[in-house]
């Protein structure tokens, strides 16, 4: 697939980059930093223009995530007829409300893997569009232009830089997964022992 | 959410957020090893516009470029790679990627339009890059 992608990319340029991260940031599973590692190299070796090719990629990508948001606030009315009056589900919805603006931060350009879910959430749960679009275009300025930029410093050698962002990214996600298991299990076990004292010793 | 339901999410995550964390881990490090060992490479002086120095190492080129590219980066004329392969000049072929040629025009030979690329490149830059000789002066 990236070998495909990376193709068309120096067949036909910038447009090409720009339907990739659009398309990817509605849900494909498409190798997201790797190609804008490698649109960096090719920006320095005069097959890409950096400054249009980054606002194709930035304008396209942020078009996107506002529009997988646009999804969740759609399906908000199907959740909200589930979920309303649910202790649980307005808990979530004050977390996100919280704690949202980080998520749609971090996830742009570390947690890329868990983004789209996180722009669903988003727009299921209320979160204003302003600051989703405001986190969205901060976190995805860092991804275009920060990760192109270290394509663009590497040049040929973008490959070695792509490896090393996909597994850290990877690694976060698996800490961010194991992070949140342990908090899970806590107040879980938190609540049992709760339950446990306030029963009466027969 | 029953409480088998809500143990079972929590073993799920803490067991995917080890995998996870293992793998991608060793990973990370095994490719901050790599990108230590390459530093960037020099950038050309300002006034030339775009970073257009040859690029010499054949071992960067991948079965995803195509001709054109690749006569870009080693400064190698397209005919000269064109050539080696004996395929003709069109713009499709310009727009296919070395494994896409290797599939069609010689399906038979795995990897010999990548191998050939790369000797015709080798044998190219040793010619226009070498560098003549002084003449010999006799000495009286």
């Amino acid at each position: 697939m990236s070998d495909f992608l990376l193709t068309q990319i120096i067949n036909y340029g910038a447009p090409v980059l720009g339907m990739i991260v659009f398309i990817g940031a509605l849900g494909a599973p498409f190798p997201g930093t790797l190609i804008v590692v490698a649109a960096g190299a090719f920006a320095r070796q005069g097959l890409l223009a950096w400054h249009t090719t980054g606002l194709i990629a930035l304008v396209s990508v942020v078009l996107g995530d506002n529009l997988s948001y646009g999804m969740g606030h759609f399906a908000r009315e199907a959740v909200l007829r589930r979920f309303q009056g649910s202790q649980n589900w307005a808990k979530a919805e004050s977390t996100f409300a919280r704690w949202g603006g980080m998520a749609v931060f971090w996830t742009r350009f570390l947690i890329t893997g868990i983004a789209v879910p996180v722009n669903l959430i988003a727009g299921t749960s209320g979160f204003g569009i302003r600051r989703f679009f405001l986190y969205d275009l901060a976190g995805e300025a860092i991804w275009i232009f920060g990760y192109g930029g270290l394509g663009y410093l590497f040049g040929m050698q973008w490959e070695v830089v792509s490896e090393l962002l996909g597994s850290v990214s990877g690694l976060a996600l698996g800490l961010v997964l194991l992070g949140l298991g342990v908090w899970l299990g806590v107040r879980q076990w938190r609540i049992v022992e709760a339950r446990k004292a306030n029963v009466p010793e027969a | 959410m029953s409480p088998k339901i809500q143990r079972l999410l929590v073993w799920g995550l803490i067991t995917a957020g080890i995998l996870l964390a293992v793998f991608f881990g060793l990973r990370a490090a095994f490719a901050f090893r790599e990108f230590r060992r390459h530093g960037p490479p020099p950038f050309a002086p300002m006034e030339v516009k775009n970073d257009q120095t040859a690029e010499t190492d054949v071992e960067l080129i991948r079965d995803w470029m195509t001709i054109p590219y690749i006569a870009k980066m080693y400064r190698v004329p397209p005919d000269v790679l064109l050539d080696a392969l004996s395929l003709p000049r069109s713009k499709s072929i310009g727009e296919k990627s070395l494994k896409q040629l290797n599939d069609e025009y010689f399906p038979q030979a795995e990897g010999f339009v990548i191998t050939t690329v790369k000797a015709a490149i080798l044998e190219f830059q040793a010619q226009a890059f070498s560098t003549p000789t002084p003449p010999v002066i006799p000495t009286p």
